[in-house]
């Protein structure tokens, strides 16, 4: 009896700790090559194939956000598009450019999904459908991130300062998919200033941001209050993945990177 | 002879025919652009200009918008998808700048 009452207090005891730690468990800072990088399994797994592994990094340097997340339809949240095989094979998402046909950089792209499944077909899935399978992500960044400018944080990389010194070319235009637009009018970029007394105002480049996505990406997806002023941001809401958070901590470069946001000069006190 | 002629051009009539019933690609030729597509690529190509337009183009154009959904509910799966987000994001757009358009006016 006394066994079992001991026991029972052990347990008592050491399950709570044991719950409390699994909650407690810290968050590997992905590696560069992992920055960016996206697992989809929304049917995979129920048609017995390994989850996709999107990595953003071996897109990005080829085409604007713009192209994929408004001209083609992704979603901007994992999972939220419903990407299914029979949508690649009629030539849509992924069967946009990966349809065994369209050359990009010399090279005819591989076809994303089809009927058939040789052994050959099962190489070509497991391009994409590789989650578990050892990784050569690693390999192929250290070769693709070589010449490129070098960042602290994120992929490592500096990607606007790659596309400025013409070492990476992203396409805004996919042909039979975008559409013919104007080139656009530039709004000014403004300064915000924090809550925070002390840390340096946020000076938004519109410029930056709309090369890149256009406008219909962020508005009034991620950023929906019209009038400056109106919406409180915060970096709480932030690092929960909302307004700049929705690609700055996922794939643009991360929050941790304060001063590339809070560049505003300070002005030294007593000077004037 | 004459069955294997006929054979021949039943063939002939036949297979683009059912080629024609497939869901088109992606990349379809800009001859076989279909009108209510025309339509999308006419009214979504404005995205860029939106700041510039008046409040009545801007409802003008959120109306043709409104028109396109309909046709495009008629879509296959796919095709509905894809266009219901791109139109969604180019309404989306229009209005949030008519909004803004009309708070700044207050």
């Amino acid at each position: 009896m006394k066994r079992i009452v001991l026991l029972a207090a052990t347990l008592a005891l050491v399950l709570p700790a044991l719950s409390s730690d699994e909650g407690a468990v810290k968050k590997r800072r992905p590696l560069p090559f992992e920055y960016g990088r996206v697992v989809l399994n929304s049917y995979s797994e129920k048609s017995a194939l390994a989850p996709v592994v999107f990595d953003h990094w071996r897109h990005r340097a080829k085409f604007s956000c713009r192209v994929c997340h408004v001209d083609i339809g992704f979603a901007m949240k994992a999972g939220a598009t419903g990407i299914n095989a029979a949508d690649n094979m009629r030539g849509y998402y992924c069967g946009t450019c990966h349809n065994g046909k369209s050359v990009f950089d010399g090279q005819t792209l591989f076809q994303a999904c089809s009927k058939t499944l040789s052994d050959e077909d099962r190489m070509r899935c497991e391009r994409c459908h590789s989650y578990g399978q050892s990784d050569r992500g690693d390999a192929d960044f250290l070769r693709f991130a070589q010449a490129l400018p070098k960042e602290r944080f994120g992929n490592g990389l500096d990607w606007q300062q790659a596309e400025e010194l013409g070492i990476i070319h992203p396409a805004d235009f996919v042909p039979g998919i975008s559409i013919k637009r104007k080139s656009l009018t530039i709004q000014q970029d403004f300064a915000l200033s924090p809550k925070l007394q002390g840390m340096p105002d946020i000076i938004f480049s519109h410029k930056k941001h709309t090369v890149w996505n256009g406008c219909e990406l962020c508005h009034p997806e991620i950023f929906v209050g019209v009038k400056r002023g109106t919406t409180r941001y915060s970096m709480v809401g932030i690092f929960e993945g909302k307004y700049c958070g929705v690609c700055h901590n996922t794939v643009a470069f991360p929050l941790t990177d304060c001063q590339r946001c809070h560049s505003k000069p300070m002005q030294a006190e007593g000077k004037g | 002879m004459k069955s294997a002629i006929l054979f021949f051009a039943i063939l002939t009539v036949a297979i683009p025919w059912c080629a024609g019933q497939n869901a088109p690609s992606a990349n379809s030729s800009a001859t076989d652009v279909e009108e209510w597509q025309k339509q999308f690529d006419q009214v979504c190509s404005k995205t860029q200009d939106a700041m510039t337009f008046s409040a009545e183009e801007l409802k003008s154009l959120i109306q043709k918008c409104d028109a396109l959904e309909p046709q495009i509910q008629k879509l296959d799966e796919t095709r509905k998808k894809v266009f219901l987000r791109r139109l969604e994001q180019c309404r989306g757009l229009y209005t949030y700048v008519l909004e803004s358009k009309e708070k700044d006016k207050k």
